[in-house]
This record gives C-alpha cells, structure tokens and sequence, in this order.
C-alpha cells in the first residue's frame, strides 16, 4: 500500500471520524430500515388485504387494518380455488424431482470425480454449458416432443424437464464437494473388498450430505415456484400446481379483492413457513446456487 | 493410486442415466430449435423449408424484435447497477449491526416467492386507487394526485414499473451475495490495516475491493443472464402489452410461437436467445480472467 495515503487517514482517524459516528450511525440505521419496509411491507400488505372486505379495499386507507377480521376470504379461496388440490399436485412434482436430481447427480459427481476415465471433464463441460440455457427456449420443441410420445398434459411432463434442468448446477455442487473428500476413505474401503457401489452408498453418500441437503433446498425453490412449463404443458384443472393454480385463481376471481389477497396468501405460505424453519440453510443453499460461471 | 479404475459398465451405470436425460430434454431441444428456425411451419401444416428467411425477417423487418433487445438489454444493465448498492448495503449491514442475520434474511424474503406471487402483488399496488392499488392511494394521500398513473396499461412507464418489480425482488439475493461474500473476509485483514490507518473507506477501497472480485463475478453473471431470461414475470403481470411496450426476447419469443403460431420463427428467436446467454457468458468470463490475472 501507498505511504502517503496511510500517514493521512492515520492521523485524519481521531480528530475527524468519533463526532460524526452517532450521527452516521443513525443515517445508516434509517436507510436499512427504509429499505426493510419496503422489502417487507408489500408482503404484510397483503396480508391485511386478505382480511378486508371489497369495501375497505376500494376505500383507500392503505395502512388501516381490517375493521372486522373477514375469514371468510380465506374459506371462499378454500373452496373456489381447489387450494390442497394444487397444493398436493405441487408436492408430488417437486418431491419426485427432487429425490430424482439427488440420486442422479450424485452418481454423475461421483463418476466425475473419483473414477479414472477419459470422458470425464467432457461429461462435466457439457452440464456446464446447460446452466447458461434458459428453460424457455426449449418449451416449443419440448412441447411438440411431449405431444408425439403422449405425455403431455400430465405430471411427467414436468417431472422429465425439471429434473433435466436441475441437475447442472446439482453436480457442479456435489462434484466440487466430492474433490475434497479424501481419497484415503476410498481406499480403505476397497482394501476391504467393498464394491464402487457399496463404497459410493455407504461412505460417499453419507459424507456428502451437507452438499445434498443444499441442491435439496435449491431444487425446493426452483420447483415449487416455476410456473411457465406448468402453464404450457398442463391444460387439466386437476394436475394444475400452485403457481399455475394461483394464476388461473385470479384470473377467475378478478373482482372478490379479498379472496384474491386469501389465496396470494395460501400460496406464499408453504415457503414462507419452510423459510422461518430453515432460513438459514435456505440462504445458504441459494448463495451455492449463485454460482453459475 | 487417487483415482479409482473401474470397467466402463460401471461408469456408464453412474452417468448415463443422467447424462441421457439431460441431453434428452436440454441439448436435442435446441439442436431442434435450430432446425426449426429455418422452417415455415404453424404446427399443424405441412412444415416449408426457407433456410435463414425467418432470421433474416427478424433481424430487418420485425418492428418488435429489437426493441425488445433494447428492453432486455436495459434490464441486464439495471439488474448490475443494483450490485454495488448491494455491496453498499452488505458492508454497512456488517460494519454497523451487532446481528445483521435478521435484516439479511428479511430481504431475502421475496426472492423465495414464486414470480406469480410477487406479480399479482404488485399488479395489486400498481392497480388504480379506485380498486385498492397502494401506489397511487399513497401518491392520493400525499397530495399528488396528478401523478397517479395506471401504471400497468401506459405504454410510457409500464416497462419501468415492471423493472422496479424485479429489481426489487432481486435485491435481497444480491444483498446475501455480497454480504456473504463481505463477512468471509477474514477480519485481521481489517485489523491490520487498521494499525496501518486504513479505516472506512480507505480499507473498502484496498482490501474489500479486490477481494471481492470472485464475487462480484457470480453476482454479475446471475443479475446479467438472469436479465436475458426474464421472461415470467413479464408474462405474469403484462403479457408484453400494452402494445408490445413490455416485450423482451423471451416473451416475443412465447407470444410468436404459442400465440401467432409461427413455430419456426418463434425457434428463431429461441436460438438467438440462447445463442445471446452463451456467448455473454463467454465475455463475462474472459472479463474476469483477465481482471484475475492483472491482479496477481
């Protein structure tokens, strides 16, 4: 570093920065509260939305609360919107795809990593490049594949691309844990006349659960809220899942202001409770998921 | 020996599965996409071969094309703005707080929620006073009525109304990057420098900085080819309309392939789509490598 500069601050520190501090500190305190109601408020809005009648709605005091507590939103949601139906559609498609991405990624990131073959960073670059491509550009010709083989229309239509989509970033995760793991555990396990497979299964897999657990997370989010695939490929009221569900909802139900807010508010709910359970995980499963170059 | 050696029946055992269902569902749709491209075809009919009419009609006659380019441009340019307000955010968040977890993980909040959720929200505060929008009731109570707006249906602000949305979702993500990023940094480098006089600025500019570089790449290349995606929030909330003032590449490519029909010049558009993330990642990525290099 620079001499002068250092002497500088060295000696402008005592005499300049201590008055300012409270007065800094306060600035600072206010822009992070700003900025924490309006990340914030537009969710609690909502909330409050839900529970006025149409009335109090359209009566412009956007900060009052609900006059009387009106429930009834939510049984109207309940039952106009088919809500555990979506609800249960959303949990079978995002739990099959995840259970799949895991067995599938961690096999690859095993191969890709641990066994002596000349293809291996091919296989590895090839996933690469399939984090760059953006899920809507293959709609089309995924849809007219769908059609020709008949499963359009239904979960596993889906379920297939789903999983194709999340396994990129998935062994790029577990393949950069599995490099760590030392080889030594391999060895002593094969000395002992244990099979790949048994090796993989019963010391590989265990020792990469922390990396699972955060594809576990990351396919969670991506899943449970992707809604164009839903909406091109699913047609059938009863296979519909949240996101598409909640869509469909407020397109029928335009002017019942209140349900509309009742069923914004089913909808975010699974995730927001899964969030308060598990926020930490999930932030740091979403900063790994960051990595895509 | 670091490596196992297995037969090749078990490594296809462990890869092909995956790897033949990947290719399936993400490489053999585009190679179609790119046939695709140079038919005329609606899906229905006989498809007509016309080689590079479709792209050479997109590139000249096509008034919607580029102006979407433009928008999804625009978008990626406001997405990396919104990285060093982040920074910004982190390093105050770390510096001036004695448990900043809370306020981080309450800007993450929107990030979590599906896109449909987050665009009937704010299709709800951007609706006119009249039927409950928070936007202009507050804009009524604050005694600027003459700037309500339907927000949603003027061409002229629309596309920024729709920005703001998503520069507002997504600034919770990029505020847990760098802050990540921020406290990973280990804190006897502050120490020292601190002996050295380097304080507040001055050590943000010397060791923050550069040390952030690797971070600043992940950030750049999500907010960059996150922004070339955006596609369902726009769909969500305006569909493109009104008028194609809110179209970006995705969504003129859905509306052309699933609206007009024109399956081929709809993969037209996908190709180039993709075609565009390809090669900008490229670019961000030589960016940085050399950026690494002349630093160390």
């Amino acid at each position: 570093m620079n001499n002068p500069l250092r002497l500088e601050a060295a000696k402008s520190l005592p005499i300049k920065h201590k008055p300012y501090w409270s007065w800094k500190k306060g600035c600072v305190m206010t822009l992070l509260s700003v900025l924490f109601v309006t990340q914030v408020y537009p969710l609690l809005w909502l909330l409050l939305y839900s529970l006025k009648t149409n009335e109090e709605i359209l009566s412009g005091r956007f900060f009052s609360l609900p006059a009387v507590v009106q429930w009834h939103n939510y049984v109207n949601a309940m039952q106009g919107g088919k809500y555990f139906k979506y609800l249960w559609n959303s949990v079978i498609v995002t739990s099959i795809t995840m259970a799949a991405v895991i067995v599938l990624s961690t096999m690859v990131a095993y191969a890709i990593t641990r066994f002596r073959w000349r293809y291996g960073q091919t296989v590895m670059t090839v996933f690469l490049v399939g984090m760059m491509i953006p899920l809507q550009s293959t709609l089309l010709p995924l849809m007219v594949m769908f059609k020709h083989i008949g499963i359009l229309n239904t979960h596993l239509s889906l379920i297939l691309p789903y999983i194709a989509f999340s396994t990129p970033i998935a062994v790029f995760i577990l393949s950069g844990f599995m490099k760590s793991i030392p080889y030594e555990l391999e060895e002593s396990a094969v000395m002992d006349g244990a099979s790949v497979y048994r090796t993989f299964r019963s010391i590989i897999v265990p020792i990469s659960l922390p990396p699972i657990m955060t594809v576990c997370i990351l396919t969670f989010i991506t899943i449970w809220n992707e809604y164009i695939l839903a909406a091109t490929f699913i047609s059938s009221e009863r296979l519909k899942t949240l996101p598409f569900g909640i869509y469909s909802f407020v397109s029928q139900y335009s002017v019942n202001y209140g349900a509309i807010g009742a069923f914004l508010v089913l909808g975010a709910l699974p995730v927001i409770l899964i969030y308060f359970l598990l926020s930490e995980r999930i932030t740091k499963g979403m900063v790994a998921g960051a990595v895509k170059g | 020996m670091n490596v196992l050696k297995v037969p090749a029946r078990t490594i296809a055992v462990f890869v092909l599965p995956c790897l033949l269902l990947y290719t399936a569902l993400v490489f053999v749709p585009i190679l179609v996409s790119v046939y695709t491209g140079t038919l005329d075809w609606n899906g229905i009919n006989q498809a007509v071969f016309v080689g590079l009419d479709n792209f050479k009609a997109l590139f000249t006659i096509d008034a919607v094309f580029w102006p979407s380019v433009k928008r999804t441009l625009l978008f990626a340019v406001f997405s990396m703005a919104e990285i060093p307000v982040a920074l910004c955010v982190a390093i105050l968040l770390c510096r001036y707080l004695k448990r900043p977890n809370f306020l981080v993980s309450s800007y993450f909040l929107p990030v979590i929620l599906s896109v449909v959720i987050i665009g009937q929200l704010w299709k709800t505060i951007y609706d006119p006073a009249s039927m409950g929008g928070m936007l202009n009731q507050i804009l009524i109570t604050l005694g600027l009525g003459a700037w309500t707006k339907s927000w949603l249906t003027e061409p002229d602000v629309a596309m920024i109304a729709l920005y703001f949305v998503a520069l507002w979702q997504y600034l919770g993500y990029h505020v847990l990057i760098q802050f990540t990023g921020v406290t990973s940094i280990p804190s006897e480098i502050y120490e020292a420098a601190q002996i050295d006089g380097a304080v507040g600025f001055t050590a943000d500019r010397h060791i923050t900085f550069p040390l952030m570089i690797p971070v600043f790449k992940i950030s750049i290349i999500l907010a960059f080819i996150g922004s070339l995606q955006a596609f369902d929030l726009i769909m969500v909330m305006t569909g493109g309309g009104p008028a194609h003032a809110t179209d970006v590449i995705s969504t003129h490519m859905y509306n052309m392939s699933f609206l007009s029909m024109k399956y081929g010049y709809g993969s037209a558009i996908a190709v180039f789509l993709v075609l565009l993330c390809l090669i900008s990642t490229l670019i961000i990525n030589t960016l940085f490598r050399t950026l690494e290099k002349r630093q160390s």
